[in-house]
């Protein structure tokens, strides 16, 4: 798509999000009714041969309208995921029932926090793979049973998912007995799973804790990257960070344009606030944050619709993206609650759930710090 | 290999061969004769391969993409080519007013020039008129086919040098203060014009003062309408920033930052390398970041031709304060041997790696062309329309 065509999108999609109060559900039906839930799903299964360029327009005005919605779980990581897998049964149908508006999937990453790598634990002598000594990043493991050639038995827990509450599927990423990182899809009900609801302050998300003790997996529920598993696996890492990212930027172009609407006309001493030197170049400030950042948001969605999987510019681009407008959301939304005085600090005023929600973006897909650690990496050699 | 990959090939292979090999420390502490031998060889070594103005129109020897020119800008910079000083003026902002407001015979006349060697200067600022550029007060009064021209103009950068300045007078006292400026072309050989040199904090003295004594400039050497001055700086000046950033971003990418991680492996006297330090290479990968992001901010001015009201302001304020953060991290990082290094490479560009002096040299970025409170006060009113001040 070009860009007229996302500027287009973008302008829908502010259109039809802006319709309801900032922080209230939004309206699936229609999500998937405008084609944005299967952008990036084939169009023979009903869905748009999109990019992620276009998946990123509408994180991005999700944020600004700080809606709720299992869009990050479904659209941004499922179809994510599963346009990554092999084709098999049961894949293609679950692409199209996300593109319909029927399907709400979740998908259990390594943390973000953790550095990413995921790198094939060496076997121990007994030939088992151990767990959690490569740092936690693949979360969940799958064991043979014993007796039982073509069965599994999947263990592990992931805290903080999107979604996972709400989820008809869940896709999540586990070591195989190989120690090659696949996707188990489990159904919510299964026997050894607890689905936990984990409430944060953002009232906008919906997170929760995956546990899974010894929850029976058939063989054709194990679904296989159809490309180098490591190289898929960052690639999702970098999706989530940059669909985060993009919230971030949203939020923080919300925050930016309440603040200078109410500094041109919320009058102290006589005269508009917004005329006063201090908050005038607090909003210039806060300009110049949001333009940064969605340069940088820009070129790493642009990555990651056109490059394949494996390609370090991509997650290098990504990190960029994520730390930059994950920590200027949160200035940008604090300095919005600043100028709008005590009016701002109310529940009423609404302020607060932006300041929230690009707080929580900042600790999503892995912190500011986190990413500039991945960064650093390429400066300590040589 | 696309058309940008052959053509970053073949800078890359130009580079190699014409970049002079150790100018850096042949450079360091030499006379202003020197500096000025120096800058004259490489603007014609670069003229020569049709690298020293890419920016202008193809049909004044210019031509090149946005892409293209961020490309030869980054190439120049990684390998550590000298900048272009003391044509800067010329290049960029006498182009530009010639460009969009001069006459026909004033561009022969003077574009054609530029490309030999004619060096120019700014004559903007004054001792009353600094932030508040309008109102100066160098007055032009028109006396039959000439006006004569008397005054005080400051922080003119590479005055003793110059062939000529653009020159801002005041040719209507009576008018309100932006109305009553004309805009002129100032030959420096012309007789009542003294130009002292001005020793800055870095201990350079490229700054001058130029005062104007009964100095006669011809009605011909006029740009734009007579009290049209302020509008034709204006928007020429808004029109060559996109230009002038896209190298300095580039050179901030590949130069800087470059240097500045090469500082950070450097072993220091306890033996531990500053990078490995989690806190320093938190702060690179911070300013990396930054980086990039200018960078495509840059690109996108030049790309939209400053579609914003305010992009061109976001960019010299961001380039500034990002330029100040790096030189103090440097500085910061690289400790007391920073300090012993009394003098950088003079060709160099504001991040020669001697970071105290690069620092120090910061605050010619946050204080001249508007300072970044100035920038600020432009960017709230113009590019987000919050009401003027009192």
């Amino acid at each position: 798509m070009s860009e007229e065509i996302r500027d287009e999108l973008r302008a829908v999609a502010r259109d039809l999000l802006g319709q309801a109060p900032p922080g209230r559900e939004a309206d699936w039906r229609r999500l998937a009714g405008a084609g944005w839930l299967g952008l990036e799903v084939p169009g023979a299964l009903d869905g748009e041969d999109a990019t992620f360029a276009e998946t990123a327009v509408i994180a991005a005005e999700l944020g600004r309208a700080a809606a709720a919605s299992p869009y990050l779980g479904t659209v941004v990581l499922g179809a994510g995921t599963l346009n990554l897998l092999e084709p098999v049964p049961g894949r293609d149908e679950l692409l199209r029932d996300i593109a319909n508006g029927q399907a709400v999937v979740t998908v259990a990453l390594p943390d973000g926090d953790a550095d990413g790598t995921v790198a094939l634990p060496d076997h121990d002598a007994d030939g088992t793979v151990p767990y959690g000594d490569d740092g936690g990043t693949v979360p969940f493991r799958l064991e043979r049973r014993a007796g039982q050639p073509d069965g599994f038995q999947l263990h592990g827990q992931a805290a903080f998912i999107p979604d996972a509450a709400e989820a008809g599927h869940l896709l999540l990423l586990a070591r195989d007995p190989d120690g090659t990182p696949v996707i188990a899809v489990i159904g919510p009900g299964e026997a050894g799973l607890s689905v936990t609801p984990q409430p944060v302050l953002d009232q906008t998300r919906r997170l929760a804790l995956v546990t899974a003790n010894g929850v029976g997996v058939s063989a054709d529920a194990v679904w296989r990257f159809a490309d180098e598993p490591q190289a898929c696996v960052r690639r999702l890492l970098d999706r989530a960070a940059v669909a985060v990212a993009c919230d971030s930027l949203g939020v923080a172009g919300a925050m930016l344009d309440a603040t200078v609407g109410y500094a041109r006309i919320r009058e102290q001493f006589g005269r508009p606030i917004g005329s006063f030197q201090a908050v005038k170049h607090a909003c210039a400030d806060m300009l110049v944050q949001v333009s940064v950042a969605r340069e940088l948001v820009a070129a790493a969605a642009q990555r990651l619709a056109e490059d394949a999987p494996g390609d370090p510019a991509t997650s290098v681009a990504a990190s960029m993206a994520k730390s930059y407008a994950g920590a200027a959301a949160v200035d940008v939304a604090g300095k919005a609650m600043q100028l709008h005085g005590g009016m701002g600090y109310t529940w009423e005023a609404g302020i607060h759930v932006f300041l929230k929600r690009a707080a929580l973006n900042r600790s999503l897909a892995g912190s500011p710090a986190a990413h500039r650690r991945r960064l650093a990496e390429r400066y300590r050699a040589g | 290999m696309t058309d940008l990959d052959d053509f970053r090939a073949s800078v890359r292979d130009w580079c190699r061969e014409h970049v002079p090999a150790g100018w850096r420390q042949a450079q360091t502490g030499v006379s202003d004769d020197e500096f000025v031998r120096f800058q004259r060889s490489w603007f014609a070594e670069l003229r020569q391969a049709g690298y020293a103005v890419p920016h202008w129109p193809r049909e004044w020897g210019g031509g090149m993409s946005t892409a293209e020119q961020a490309v030869l800008y980054s190439e120049l910079a990684a390998h550590d080519a000298p900048r272009l000083v003391l044509a800067f003026v010329a290049i960029h902002h006498a182009a530009a007013t010639l460009l969009a407001a001069g006459t026909d015979e004033q561009r022969r006349r003077h574009l054609p020039a530029i490309l030999d060697g004619e060096i120019w200067v700014q004559g903007f600022s004054e001792p009353e008129a600094g932030s508040d550029l309008a109102s100066l007060r160098t007055t032009a009064r028109r006396e039959g086919e000439a006006y004569l021209v008397n005054g005080q103009k400051v922080w003119a950068s590479g005055a003793m040098h110059a062939d000529w300045c653009l020159l801002l007078a005041r040719t209507d006292p009576g008018a309100p203060k932006r109305h009553g400026i004309s805009y002129f072309l100032l030959d420096m050989r012309t007789p009542g014009i003294d130009v002292r040199p001005i020793r800055q904090a870095t201990g350079e003295s490229h700054f001058c003062e130029i005062f104007l004594r009964d100095v006669v400039v011809p009605a011909s050497q006029l740009v734009g309408p007579e009290n049209e001055g302020w509008r034709v700086a204006q928007q020429t000046l808004a029109a060559e920033r996109g230009m002038t950033m896209l190298e300095l971003a580039e050179r901030l990418g590949q130069a800087g930052f470059r240097w500045l991680v090469e500082t950070c492996r450097r072993p220091g006297p306890g033996g531990r390398r500053p990078v490995d330090d989690d806190a320093v290479a938190g702060r690179l990968a911070e300013l990396e970041t930054e980086i990039t992001g200018l960078r495509a901010l840059c690109r996108g001015l030049v790309d939209r031709h400053g579609e914003g009201p305010a992009d061109a302001s976001i960019v010299k304020l961001y380039y500034s304060e990002l330029l100040q953060r790096m030189t103090d991290f440097g500085a910061e990082v690289a400790g007391l041997a920073a300090h012993a290094e009394l003098a950088k490479p003079a060709s160099s560009g504001w991040e020669s790696g001697a970071w105290v002096l690069d620092f120090i040299g910061s605050w010619e970025w946050t204080i001249p062309g508007g300072t970044s409170e100035i920038q600020r006060t432009i960017i709230g009113e113009r590019g987000l329309g919050l009401p003027r001040g009192a």
